[in-house]
């Protein structure tokens, strides 16, 4: 289960940026993970629950997590296609037959933080 | 209550030690593959075919990535070629440090450096190690279905080779299915069929690693 290492990156960077900006407690997290990142959100979310054993950063942190569709691309074409959780992904233009840009769907980010000062 | 827009990439860290070891490995010219596949596909077999076909010509290192033990390693070791062991204790993957920090133990006086990552279809996907190609094996006995089973892992390959062709009569491996389902989704990937046992197909691998060696150098 590789979200454990994905949690523990997480918390390094919320670290970071508590020290940076001066925050007292991080209330919410705001995660952005594409489906075809290689992430299970059920994994990673019960993975930073483990972790706020150890982690009093995010003790009392609630994480919101938006999965990210894929978009893709045909250059060619100049058309975008998407797939979401469970569609069978295929990545080749049904038009010309090209092989598809992934530009969305890859991610794993922090958007953003709530905090208390 | 504060908002504050962080806005940072979740492996950033492991992004930045992936482009680290690309940059000394281009510094060294080495060509670098990273191997991987379920446990007991036969990574480490054709890493031993593909070293002795490649041996007398160019120069290798190898990084093999386990949870326990160094035997893969020492199989390779046997083959005169420098060797560094990772346990992960436990990690189911390789990630970019664990690669830099095993790069220190080994000479990078060399052409070609195999990367064998821990024998794992799902979590080794995810992490960048810092090489140039990778190359995702599939077996025959694991079945016909498992590219559309394992998207992400069959995404990131830049080549994807069909291994144990030679059971291929005793199994019910549709090997048209595979080959149809690694185009759909990953269209770029060339799909090598081979055999480390009889050796069929190591022709065409052998001389598609050259080519890529052969091309990496001209840049």
């Amino acid at each position: 289960m590789h979200e454990g290492a994905i949690a523990e990156n997480i918390v390094d960077i919320l670290k970071e940026t508590k020290e940076a900006e001066n925050i007292d407690k991080i209330v919410k997290v705001r995660l952005k993970i594409g489906i075809m990142s290689g992430v299970m959100v059920d994994a990673l979310l019960f993975a930073l629950t483990a972790l706020k054993e150890e982690e009093r950063i995010i003790k009392d942190t609630e994480f919101d997590v938006t999965e990210i569709n894929v978009k893709s691309h045909c250059v060619l074409c100049n058309k975008d296609f998407y797939f979401k959780k469970g569609d069978d992904i295929m990545l080749l233009c049904n038009k010309c037959g090209m092989p598809l840009d992934i530009i969305e769907g890859k991610e794993m980010e922090i958007i953003d933080i709530e905090a208390e000062q | 209550m504060k908002r504050v827009v962080v806005e940072r990439k979740i492996l950033e860290r492991n992004e930045s030690s992936a482009q680290k070891i690309r940059t000394i490995l281009k510094n060294q010219s080495v060509f670098a593959l990273n191997f991987m596949s379920s446990p007991g596909a036969g990574k480490t077999t054709i890493i031993e075919e593909t070293i002795r076909m490649l041996k007398d010509n160019y120069g290798i290192s190898f990084i093999d990535g386990d949870l326990e033990t160094d035997r893969d390693a020492e199989r390779i070791k046997a083959l005169g070629i420098d060797t560094v062991q990772i346990n992960t204790s436990g990690a189911c993957h390789l990630d970019a440090d664990m690669v830099l920090r095993a790069m220190e133990k080994i000479s990078l006086d060399c052409d070609l450096l195999i990367i064998e990552n821990v024998g794992n279809l799902v979590c080794p996907a995810t992490f960048d190690v810092g090489a140039d190609k990778n190359v995702v094996i599939l077996s025959v006995p694991e079945g016909d279905d498992k590219v559309k089973k394992y998207p992400v892992m069959f995404n990131v390959a830049d080549t994807i080779l069909i291994n144990k062709t030679d059971l291929l009569g005793f199994m019910d491996f549709d090997m048209s299915k595979v080959k149809k389902e690694a185009k759909q989704i990953n269209p770029k990937a060339e799909v090598i069929e081979l055999s480390a046992k009889t050796m069929s197909g190591f022709d065409k691998w052998i001389s598609l690693i050259e080519r890529w060696i052969s091309e990496a150098n001209q840049y």
